[in-house]
């Protein structure tokens, strides 16, 4: 298309098409960009490329041998065929010996639905096997930590080996023996204990070799539903998916986001999504203890705010999403101003990924200790998330309390004020105060944003259903504050996110279409408040 | 057109196919026709080539320690990083204590800088580390292409018998391990089998209750 | 004379002093002409020294053939970064043995080559690869190398041209596969040895990432000859394309095996029934293998005509490698024996591409079956397909070396597996 090519560019033909790409790209990801997806194993963007597996071999206009397309620099004026008769036969060939000691284990395979070897071989392999000698067996070995390994499905791709090497930089997965005794393995007895990035290596195994023992035939691949969202378990905010069926969460993965966790996420946030499940939940809206329905709840409180004189405080904590804060923050200023605290535990040190420098599990084990910045409110407490409520804990005045479960707040918590409103997802004997008991939603049950540590605001989707009639706290809060200052009831998360954000200079000009599953840093991001 | 004339087999190591075996240690391993015998610890050019399982064998010896270290340590000096130094090293550490078990590696792994992994992969990568122990002595027939087409599965089996072990297993009284070999480079002179760090060339079946006589002989 | 047994047909250049103990001293060796070519080369300049050894037309020794001058072309010509000079002394081909020879007689001779080597392509670090085996030849090479620093030959300042070497002696540890370039520079840097993805060739990025080139030992021997006589001389023997003398390490079923130095071109049948005394009373000539097991067998018929050169044995259809020719008579069970030339690839692969790893060991699986006589007609058309299948695929040609085998003995010698999977029977005296 252009007449001057810049020598930053070449132009090149793959499979009839031409794509012009950056000098140094490589066959395999000019072909990506595009979308001819080359098959192949070894290869990852995270990783070093060995060219080993032979699976993403191309063939070029001209030249006696096929190339690989993971190494092979694109030039220009190449002609690439990904699709010729060479190019698929040498790919039905690797699956071929790929299959001659793979165990027929599909049926009993975690990986299965979600497998390289399935897809590619049900796409490109033979039909019939022609395989007769007894195949190899090497059994089952623990490799420490969350990680279990069945030698006998190994494609020896060893990604894992280049991953706890280069990004791990913890080089505990070696190559043992040679040629078709080749196995991977840990130094004896010392396995992958206490690395807190080896889970990633489940995620990166084409096959069912490296399997979480959490995740163990827990749930078949395509009985899941993935859903984007954003971890919660500390500021990072590492993109990632909920893998739910039957309306529990069975897993979380990663999902790639070079700006943030690259493709990967630490163990400690990977294994944290048991407490999403819980079953002891606030159902339905309790008013002076008396389960009612939400518009006699929200009309009995609407004529409480407005007979109530008393002066506002405010309780957050920071897994409450931006709309959440926001919105409180909002409805305290119509209370005549007061204090807003919120609380958020601390780990004493942070974990960094070497190898990928962006992803550290940080210090504060919440997602959004700085939207709360943000919105202004203060933090109290100590390291755990605990205690700090001294001075809200007798107000005498408007008690607001959103999220936070004030499970460790004494039971008089709130006992003399005047009107004491709870939104939780959980009750507490300090919640059992409130006069008015409103079930909210978990970050897996609603739509909504977090910012993270680095000032970036990223989106979550809900991949759960909320229990009973349980809403989102935007939900709520808006709705009130609608009838308190007159402004439009938001009706989905993004109108809600777009009245947040002009409270707050770092959003303005965001809004959800522009996050898309990416996310998009804030405003003027200043940097990380430690501590 | 002149006969083809024999030279005298002045070649080291030759166990010869006469049965007779008049050379002695010394005069194998050699020092009075190659210049003078290095100095303690070797040449630093040559370090580690050393006659290996000439020392007695020690799976508890303290690795790196006198004259090892000497070695070690000029043998750190021809390469410009640790890493390179590893082959020789696991060899020095192989000499001492005949095999590489965890620990050593273990210990080669903390001497270089390594991760103890890493030198595990490398370690088993190569035929020559025994990852247990074996025998005082370490038979190795070759059974490649060349000495096969010369009955080299023949003189195998003459060793396994003679020593009553099977393949890899290391005879009752602790003295011999039979293993197959791949080519050693001495096709010339079928069927060559290594023992320890000699080689025995033109070996037949008839030789080899001789040659193993011989070994138990020499008591090394 | 080569080793053990002379014939007059030789022209020896490398190996005539292969027998005599007092060649392996520096003394002994400078009596006999050696170490007289450095200052010739000093003087000549690299570039010239480069320039001489292409004219020559040197090929390397080592079973690749390439152009030993045009190889250290490649080098840069500035030096920016530590160059390196390997020397690939793991000898492991089946069927070799030259290498070894030309270590324990003559390490001098190889040293020299390397001085001039290194000068030439700007190396001050040189290694000597080799394979851990060769312990008594390491030994004497160590003491070679140790009596040329003494001299003054290695070290700084040699011979007072400001030109500085340091050589090292490195042992490996047991791996046929190390004897490839780029898995010998994994190798010496204590890596596993597996081989590298060309491109980066070794002379941009070779060991430790730094310009090093890789030459066989023989190729290096050579070199004092073409500096000292030039390279008319070298062309005086050989062929046109494949100039000057080559160390035929001949073994199997010959009544001399040994090594023999004779130029290049030389006919193959002359080499075996002349030079070599023939196969044995009352037996046939029933195939030869050229050069080394990583190539195709020739059978009789193909081995009349072949001349040994590099364009020679193409023609006659294999390859010439490095020149060690087994001869197999008719008492040859050739099942038996490519099943065993593929259990050793399937044994020495580094296992790091799948179809070599997955296909060598299955091949020799399958012709293990064949040769205990539970082979059927198929498993010859999955041999023939699955190697074929190996071809041309994969970092190195070790795939390439399982397919010669066994493709080239189903084509020759089918009727031999037939008879073993339709009856058992075994085709040659046991």
């Amino acid at each position: 298309m252009a007449d001057q090519q810049s020598p930053k560019t070449v132009t090149l033909t793959i499979d009839s098409q031409k794509v012009t790409v950056p000098k140094g790209t490589t066959l395999l990801r000019a072909a990506e960009a595009i979308g001819i997806e080359i098959p192949h194993y070894c290869y990852h963007p995270g990783l070093s490329s060995p060219a080993m597996c032979r699976m993403c071999l191309v063939e070029v206009e001209g030249w006696p041998k096929l190339a690989p397309s993971c190494k092979e620099v694109a030039q220009e004026g190449q002609v690439v065929f990904t699709e010729s008769d060479k190019a698929r036969r040498q790919r039905t060939g690797v699956l071929e010996f790929y299959l001659v000691n793979h165990p027929l284990d599909c049926p009993i395979c975690d990986q299965s639905g979600e497998c390289k070897l399935q897809d590619f071989v049900f796409s490109e392999g033979r039909r019939h096997g022609r395989g007769r000698e007894p195949k190899r067996v090497l059994g089952r070995d623990d490799f420490g930590g969350d990680v279990l390994f069945n030698a006998d499905r190994c494609v020896m791709c060893t990604r894992c080996v280049r991953f706890m090497r280069e990004v791990a930089e913890d080089e505990r997965l070696t190559v043992v023996e040679r040629g078709n005794r080749a196995i991977i393995d840990t130094f004896f007895e010392r396995g992958l204990d206490g690395s807190p990035f080896a889970g990633n290596i489940v995620d990166i195994c084409p096959v069912g070799a490296l399997i979480s023992k959490d995740f163990l035939h827990k749930a078949r691949a395509w009985d899941l539903d993935r859903t984007p969202s954003v971890c919660p378990s500390c500021s990072q905010g590492c993109n990632i998916t909920l893998d739910t069926r039957d309306n529990l969460v069975q897993r979380l993965k990663p999902r790639e986001n070079l700006e943030v966790n690259g493709w990967w996420m630490c163990d400690f946030g990977r294994h944290n999504y048991e407490w999403i499940n819980r079953g002891d939940r606030l159902e339905a809206p309790l008013v002076d203890g008396r389960a009612t329905g939400w518009p006699e709840a929200l009309e009995s409180l609407l004529s409480r705010l407005h007979e109530a004189s008393g002066s506002g405080k405010g309780v957050t904590w920071a897994h409450a999403p931006n709309e959440e804060m926001g919105m409180l923050r909002a409805l305290m200023e119509h209370l005549g101003g007061g204090e807003a605290v919120y609380r958020s535990p601390r780990a004493p040190d942070e974990t960094p990924l070497p190898g990928f420098p962006l992803l550290i599990r940080r210090k504060e084990l919440a997602p959004n200790d700085r939207g709360a910045e943000i919105f202004g409110f203060e933090r109290v407490g100590d390291q755990n998330g605990e205690g700090g409520l001294e001075g809200v804990a007798q107000h005498d005045g408007v008690l607001v309390v959103v999220g936070d479960p004030l499970t460790d707040a004494g039971e008089d918590f709130g006992s003399k004020a005047e009107l004491f409103v709870y939104l939780g997802t959980r009750g507490s004997p300090a919640a059992s105060n409130a006069h008015f008991v409103l079930p909210i939603t978990t970050f897996a049950e609603q739509e909504g944003t977090y910012t993270n540590v680095q000032g970036r605001v990223q989106r979550f989707w809900p991949g759960l259903r909320a229990p009973g009639v349980a809403r989102p706290g935007w939900f709520i809060l808006g709705a009130l504050l609608a009838e308190l200052s007159g402004s439009d009831v938001p009706t989905s998360a993004d109108r809600a996110f777009a009245l947040v954000a002009e409270r707050a200079p770092e959003f303005s000009g965001i809004s959800y279409k522009d996050l898309g599953n990416r996310g998009a840093p804030v405003n003027h991001p200043a940097s990380v408040s430690g501590d | 057109m002149s006969e083809a004339r024999k030279i005298p087999f002045n070649n080291p190591g030759w166990a010869g196919n006469t049965g007779e075996f008049s050379l002695t240690e010394e005069e194998v391993r050699g020092h009075d026709y190659v210049g003078r015998r290095p100095p303690a610890g070797g040449h630093p050019s040559g370090a580690s080539s050393y006659p290996y399982m000439l020392a007695k064998k020690d799976p508890d010896a303290p690795l790196f320690a006198g004259a090892y270290r000497e070695r070690f340590d000029k043998l750190r000096t021809r390469y410009p990083d640790a890493r390179s130094a590893l082959l020789p090293t696991l060899g020095m550490a192989q000499e001492l204590r005949g095999y590489l078990s965890p620990g050593t590696m273990d210990e080669v792994a903390a001497l270089l800088d390594l991760s103890p992994a890493y030198v595990r992969g490398v370690a088993t990568f190569y035929t020559m580390y025994n990852k247990r122990p074996v025998g005082r002595f370490l038979i190795q027939v070759c059974t490649n292409i060349s000495c096969s087409l010369c009955g080299g599965d023949d003189v195998l089996n003459a060793f396994l018998n003679n020593t009553g072990t099977e393949l890899g297993e290391t005879s009752e009284d602790g003295l011999f391990t039979v293993v197959e070999a791949e080519c050693l480079a001495a096709c010339g002179f079928p069927t060559t089998v290594q023992i320890n760090s000699r080689y025995y060339e033109n070996v037949t079946p008839k030789d080899v209750p001789e040659i193993l006589e011989r070994l138990k002989a020499q008591g090394e | 004379m080569a080793y053990p047994y002379a014939h007059e047909k030789e022209v020896r250049i490398l190996s005539k002093h292969f027998g005599e103990p007092e060649a392996r001293t520096l003394e002994g060796w400078k009596a006999r002409g050696g170490y007289r070519t450095l200052d010739r080369a000093f003087e000549m300049g690299r570039d010239r020294v480069i320039e001489e050894v292409k004219a020559s037309g040197l090929r390397g020794r080592g079973g690749a053939g390439f152009p030993a001058g045009v190889k250290w072309s490649f080098m840069p010509k500035e030096k920016t970064r530590p160059h390196y000079l390997l020397c690939n002394a793991d000898e492991s081909e089946p069927g070799t043995f030259k290498d070894r020879e030309l270590l324990r007689w003559t390490p001098h001779q190889l040293i020299e080559g390397m001085i001039i080597a290194a000068y030439a392509i700007q190396a001050e670090q040189a290694y000597v690869y080799c394979r851990g085996e060769f312990f008594e030849t390491t030994q004497i090479l160590a003491r070679a190398i140790e009596e040329a620093y003494e001299a003054g030959f290695l070290g700084q300042n040699i011979l007072g041209s400001g030109v500085n070497l340091d050589m090292t002696v490195h042992c490996g540890g047991g791996a046929y596969i190390c004897g490839e370039e780029t898995a010998l520079m994994n190798s010496l840097e204590g890596r596993r040895g597996t081989p590298r993805v060309k491109p980066p060739f070794p002379a941009q990025a070779g060991y430790l990432g730094m310009p090093s080139t890789v030459n066989n030992v023989e190729t290096l021997s050579s070199v004092p000859f073409i500096i000292g006589e030039g390279a008319e001389a070298y062309r005086k023997n050989g062929t046109q394309e494949s100039p000057g003398t080559k160390l035929f390490c001949v073994s199997g079923h010959v009544r001399k095996p040994g090594n023999y130095e004779l130029p290049l071109g030389f006919p193959l049948m002359e080499l075996i029934n002349d030079v070599c005394g023939g196969v044995k009373q009352g037996r046939k000539l029933k195939g030869v293998i050229p050069g080394g097991s990583s190539v195709p067998i020739l059978d009789a018929e193909e081995c009349a005509d072949c001349e040994l050169s590099f364009e020679g044995v193409i023609k006659a259809g294999s390859q010439l490698g490095c020149a060690s020719v087994i001869v197999m008579d008719d008492s040859t069970d050739i099942v038996k024996e490519v099943r065993r030339m593929v259990g050793f690839y399937a044994h020495e692969s580094c296992g790091q591409c799948t179809p070599c790893r997955e296909g060598s060991a299955w091949t020799e699986k399958i012709l293990r079956r064949i040769e205990e006589g539970r082979g059927t007609e198929e498993d010859l058309d999955t041999l023939v397909e699955v190697t074929s299948q190996m071809e041309g695929t994969t970092i190195c040609v070790l795939s390439d070396s399982v397919a010669a085998p066994v493709q080239s003995s189903i084509k020759k010698f089918r009727e031999e597996y037939l008879a073993r999977i339709r009856t058992g029977e075994k085709v040659g005296a046991a």
